[in-house]
Order: structure tokens, then sequence, then C-alpha cells
């Protein structure tokens, strides 16, 4: 696999969202608008990124059985060190980011790329393959965020483009699994042409 | 690598203790850093909901009121020209009423036009309420915040509107605008209190309404009341 | 006092009983929610699954078939009971005696992770039976969310243990219930002639949005806790 590849892939072929079904957590928490998702996806993607390098360098001297307690602790100190000097350094993208960055702890996207391809591949190559899904996770992220905002808000990213009285059950807990389903149901049927 | 006992104890004794050192030695190195941006976003609202800077006016005194765990302190914000008062902006959680996930803090700035105080604008201090939903009520012109600002905070009633409250709450959060309409009472019973004017005999407190924490007239209510123009957040 | 005006004390009728008591007497009243608002709350008005997006991937991941999905049902409920007691314990007396809170995530993900462990030997040697019917299930829910974010949402609520643990097996139960309706309907399916891009996951998403719009007519049943 070329290295593009290994970047492209997380977009479609790959795709986190619609392919892998990972994350699926935070996708359905924090899409109520498009910009929350797309905070999300960046956030992420960050640490996504990292905890691969880290974990593609310190992959050869982790016994198999506590492979994933082990990758887990390893995830779970970045995103707390992130955090903190997010919190510390630049307070005004953790007023807008924080929030999000407690639940990627939780998000089994990270641990999922940890096992499958950082475990078993280079530094170089394991940070390429974080920034690919990465994207492919902020992409799909922003797109639900947006169907989303835009039925239930009557807005796209804040801008608002409809008056009066929209569906909000768009932005509740059951329009984020149905726009979900019937996202996966139209990426299904472009993936397969 | 293949996995003993021995190896598979170490390795993660390890992996941990490294992890925690570092995040231990993380924690050390942004505690002050973290506290102090905490405090500037803190004293700098202290200025901003009373429309005013820090160049302009200084805060001639705090009072603090302690309730439980919670503290509700109380600015008097002076001019620095001629010493007249600005306003009071003043620091309260919900102390009743919790938010969704958490206690809401607010900043509340009141300015006394004849008398009567007027809540002049409110930041938010601190929420962990959900994205999109209560979190909106840090956003600029939200309906909780346009729905009291510039009344007498003596009219008001703290509640939401569909409890017969002054507050429109937020679109789909109702929880968190009680929450919120809860911390602008305490803030308010702050403000009187730091005036002398806050009567707290056993009397008075058997007068008051009660707040109750849920609805009594509404059935099966599954979708918080929208308000008309309060669907677009902007 | 301070301020301009000196005024004559003023009965200010809008502040409501509760913070007035509170400013009288440098307390809050406890507040008390029963036991049965918490069981009810978790189960149904708050549940894990349709209205707090925890756990999804099992939700997703499990539920083809009912009997799996209670056997994963039960292995849930009894990994979360045992880690709100545990995860409790190390909040009390370890992380806010000593000062080390945001040191949270890491102990629990560990504490629950060595916990899953733990259960699966334990189980093993002493009931066959049991490990036979929840033993596959046993490492799938050390990457379950749930487990993490409930016992976090307990500490936060500053429940007693008690109450803890109840909330911790109510929000299992909650999620059992979710896994076992959704796996119902999607057995149902199965026999259906769905769309082909629609099959599987996507079917199943629709369904569960679904399911979360029949939970909220549960809303505003009981106080959230």
């Amino acid at each position: 696999m070329s290295r593009l590849q290994i970047i492209t892939k997380g977009i479609l072929k790959e795709n986190p969202t619609f392919v892998l079904i990972l994350g699926m957590c935070p996708t359905l928490g924090v899409t109520s608008s498009a910009i929350n998702g797309m905070g999300m996806g960046i956030a992420t993607m960050a640490v996504l990124i990292l905890s691969n390098i880290v974990i593609s360098m310190i992959k050869n001297f982790i016994p198999d059985k506590v492979r994933i307690p082990a990758f887990i602790v390893v995830i779970a100190s970045f995103v707390t060190i992130i955090e903190m000097l997010m919190q510390a350094y630049v307070p005004s993208l953790y007023a807008s980011l924080g929030v999000f960055i407690p639940l990627i702890v939780v998000n089994c996207i990270i641990l999922g790329r940890a096992e499958a391809f950082a475990s078993k591949n280079g530094v170089f190559d394991s940070a390429l393959d974080g920034l690919g899904i990465g994207l492919g996770f902020t992409l799909s992220l922003t797109i639900v965020g947006m169907v989303r905002e835009a039925l239930g808000a009557g807005s796209i990213f804040g801008f608002s483009f409809a008056e009066g009285v929209m569906p909000l059950l768009f932005i509740l807990a059951p329009g984020g699994f149905l726009v979900l389903g019937y996202l996966m149901v139209l990426f299904n049927k472009i993936a397969k042409r | 690598m293949k996995s003993s006992l021995k190896n598979m104890v170490l390795v993660l004794f390890t992996i941990t203790a490294i992890a925690a050192l570092l995040v231990g030695l993380v924690n050390d190195m942004t505690k002050e850093a973290i506290a102090q941006s905490r405090l500037d976003a803190k004293n700098a609202a202290k200025f901003s909901v009373l429309s005013t800077t820090a160049t302009e006016a200084s805060v001639a005194r705090d009072t603090t009121r302690t309730i439980g765990d919670f503290a509700v302190t109380v600015s008097t914000v002076v001019r620095n020209d001629d010493g007249s008062t600005v306003g009071y902006a003043v620091e309260a959680p919900s102390i009743t009423k919790s938010g969704y996930a958490d206690r809401i803090i607010l900043m509340v700035g009141f300015i006394e036009k004849e008398g009567e105080a007027i809540i002049n604008n409110i930041e938010v201090l601190s929420q962990k309420e959900t994205p999109g939903l209560g979190a909106n009520m840090t956003k600029e012109g939200n309906s909780l915040i346009s729905s009291v600002a510039g009344k007498q905070a003596k009219i008001l009633k703290f509640s939401v509107a569909k409890e017969g409250g002054s507050f429109d709450a937020l679109t789909g959060s109702t929880i968190s605008s009680r929450a919120y309409a809860n911390a602008v009472e305490t803030a308010y019973a702050g403000y009187l209190w730091a005036t002398g004017r806050l009567d707290m005999s056993s009397e008075a407190v058997a007068a008051a309404p009660t707040g109750a924490s849920m609805p009594t007239d509404e059935s099966n209510e599954w979708e918080p009341e929208a308000q008309e123009g309060d669907m677009t957040n902007e | 006092m301070i301020g301009m005006n000196i005024m004559s004390i003023l009965v200010a009728d809008n502040i409501s009983s509760e913070v007035l008591n509170g400013f009288a007497t440098g307390s809050v009243g406890v507040q008390t929610i029963t036991l049965v608002a918490i069981v009810i709350g978790a189960i149904f008005v708050n549940n894990v699954v349709l209205s707090q997006f925890l756990g999804i991937c099992p939700f997703l991941g499990v539920s083809s078939k009912v009997e799996t999905s209670l056997g994963m049902g039960m292995a849930v409920t009894f990994v979360m009971a045992l880690s709100s007691i545990v995860t409790w314990l190390i909040q009390t007396y370890l992380l806010a005696p000593f000062g080390i809170v945001y040191m949270q995530t890491i102990t629990f993900i560990l504490v629950i992770a060595a916990l899953v462990q733990m259960v699966e030997i334990v189980l093993k040697k002493v009931s066959p039976a049991l490990y036979q019917a929840l033993g596959i299930f046993l490492p799938l829910i050390t990457t379950n969310c749930a487990v993490l974010g409930v016992a976090i949402i307990a500490v936060q609520k500053d429940f007693d243990l008690l109450t803890g643990v109840i909330y911790s097996v109510s929000t299992a139960l909650g999620f059992a219930l979710a896994l076992v309706l959704l796996a119902g309907i999607r057995e149902r399916l199965e026999t259906e002639d769905t769309p082909k891009a629609m099959q599987g996951v996507p079917i199943a998403l629709i369904t569960a949005g679904l399911l979360a719009m029949a939970f909220m007519g549960f809303a505003n049943v009981v106080p959230l806790p």
C-alpha cells in the first residue's frame, strides 16, 4: 500500500463511521450541530495521530495478553495530558474543544486503530493512518452534524436559513440514530456504484 | 512478544508508572496556569457583565457567602474616575437545581437604576451541559439571556416560561434552563444579601414560594416547549 | 450597608424558600431523590444507550440474536455492579484524599480492565457453566464505554456507595433492556425483505431511532438525579 493510499483509504474505503462502524458513541453524542461534529473530529484526529505514533513505537515491548490494557493506559494518559496542556496554554481553543476531550478516552476508534494498524506497522505509516482515519472521521461527523442541524434547527454552521418551528427531534437522541442510519444507507448505495 | 506472567506484570506496571508520572508532572506544570486562566476569565467577566472594562473601573470589594459547598461572591464595581458604583457582579452557582450534568455557575451583572436592580448581562463561567443543546447557554443572545436582560430583577419569576417563569428555555433543554434560572435567582438573592436587603427571617422563608423541582400540572410532555423565535440560535 | 440607597429591608417575594433558606442557614438542604426515582430514571428516562449514547458499539454489535443479547446484558450488569463498588472505593479512599482526582480516568479504566480479566479467571474456576454463558462477552466489556461512563457519572453525582451501586445496576438493566428489545426486532427483520443497502447496521440504527423515540415517552416521569 502506498503512503498516499494509507491516507485516502480512511476517507472512503475504510471510513471509520460508515464502513468500520467505530466510535459510534461520540458520533451520535456530539453531532447535534455541524461545528460540534467538526470540533470532535479534529480533537480526535490529533489524539489519534499521537497515540498511533506512540503505540507503534512501543509495540515490540508489550506482551500480547496485556496489549489492550497497556494501550488503554497510554491513550488515557495522552488525552489527560493534552486536556491539561490545552486548558493551561490555549484556553480559547479549550473553551471550544474542551468538552470533547474527555469523550475521546471512551472512543473505541483510537483503541481500534491501535489494535488494527499501529501495533503492526511502523511509526511513519501509523501517523499517516491516524491522519487518514482522523480526516474520514472529521468528515463524517461534520456531515452528520450538518444534516441534523439543518433538519432540527434550520441552520448550517450556525447560519440560519429557515424560520419558524423545526422538527427538534433531529437534534435530540432519536434523530441521531435516524440520521446516521439513513446516511449509512446513502453511503452504501454510493459506494456500491 | 510472548507473554509470561513475569513480563506481563512488569510491562504493565512500567507503563502505568510512566503514564502516572507524566500525568502528574504535567499536572504540576499546568496547575497554576489553569488556575490563572480561570481567574482571568472570571475577573474579565466581572467587568463585561456590567458593560465596562478593567481600565475604566475596578472592584471595590468582594463579599462572599458560603452556602454548603458553594460560594456566592458579590463584587462591587466602581468607576475609576469618580468612585461611583457601576453595579454589582455576582458569581453564583445554581445552588438548589443541578443542570443536566453538573451545577451551572454564572456571573450576573446588576446595575441600579432609580433604586431598582436591573439585570445588565449574564455570562456563563462553568457548565458541562450537552453540546448543541444545554451548552447553547454560552452563546451570545440565546433565549435565556435575551428573555431577562435589561429587566428589573424584582419582577422576574425564576423558572422557565412553561412553568410560568420569565425565562424562555433553550430548545430541548428544560433541565439546563431551570438550573440557569436558579443560578440567576441565587445571584439576585446574593446581591440583596450583600446590600443588606435580604430578609432571611424564618417568617420570610416560610412565606416564600417553593421552587418545585418538577412541574406538577403537566402529565406526559416529552418535548420541552418550543418557544416561537426560539428555534434559531444565533 | 453597601450601596448608595439605604432602603428598609425588602421582602423579595420572587426568591424561593430553598434559596432564601440557603442564605439564611449557609447550607443547602439535602435534596432527596428516592431510590425508585433513580431506578426508573436510569432504566427508562435516561436510558444509557437510547438517550445518553453510551455503549453503542456492543449495542449494535451484539444485538442480532435475543439469546446473545441477554448474555451480554447479564455480563454488563455483573461487571457494572462490581466496578461501581471498586471505583467508588478508589475515588473515596484514594483519589480524593490524596488530591489526585485528575488521575480518575486512567485509574478507572485500568481497574475496569483488570476487573474484567479477574472476573473471567474466577468465573472459569468457580462456575464453568456461567463462564460458558458469559465468557465470550467479557473481553468485549473492556471496550464498552458505558462501564467507564457510568462509573464516572456515579462519582460525579456524589452518590453514596449503596445509591451508586443501585444506580449502576439500574443503568446496566437499562442497557440490557435496550439491547434485548433491539435484538427482538432485528430477529424479526431477518425474515423480511430489507433493501440491500439497508441490511445490517443501517436498519439497526433506524430501528434504534424509533426505539429512542418510544423511550422519550418516559421523559418527565421522575425527577432526574
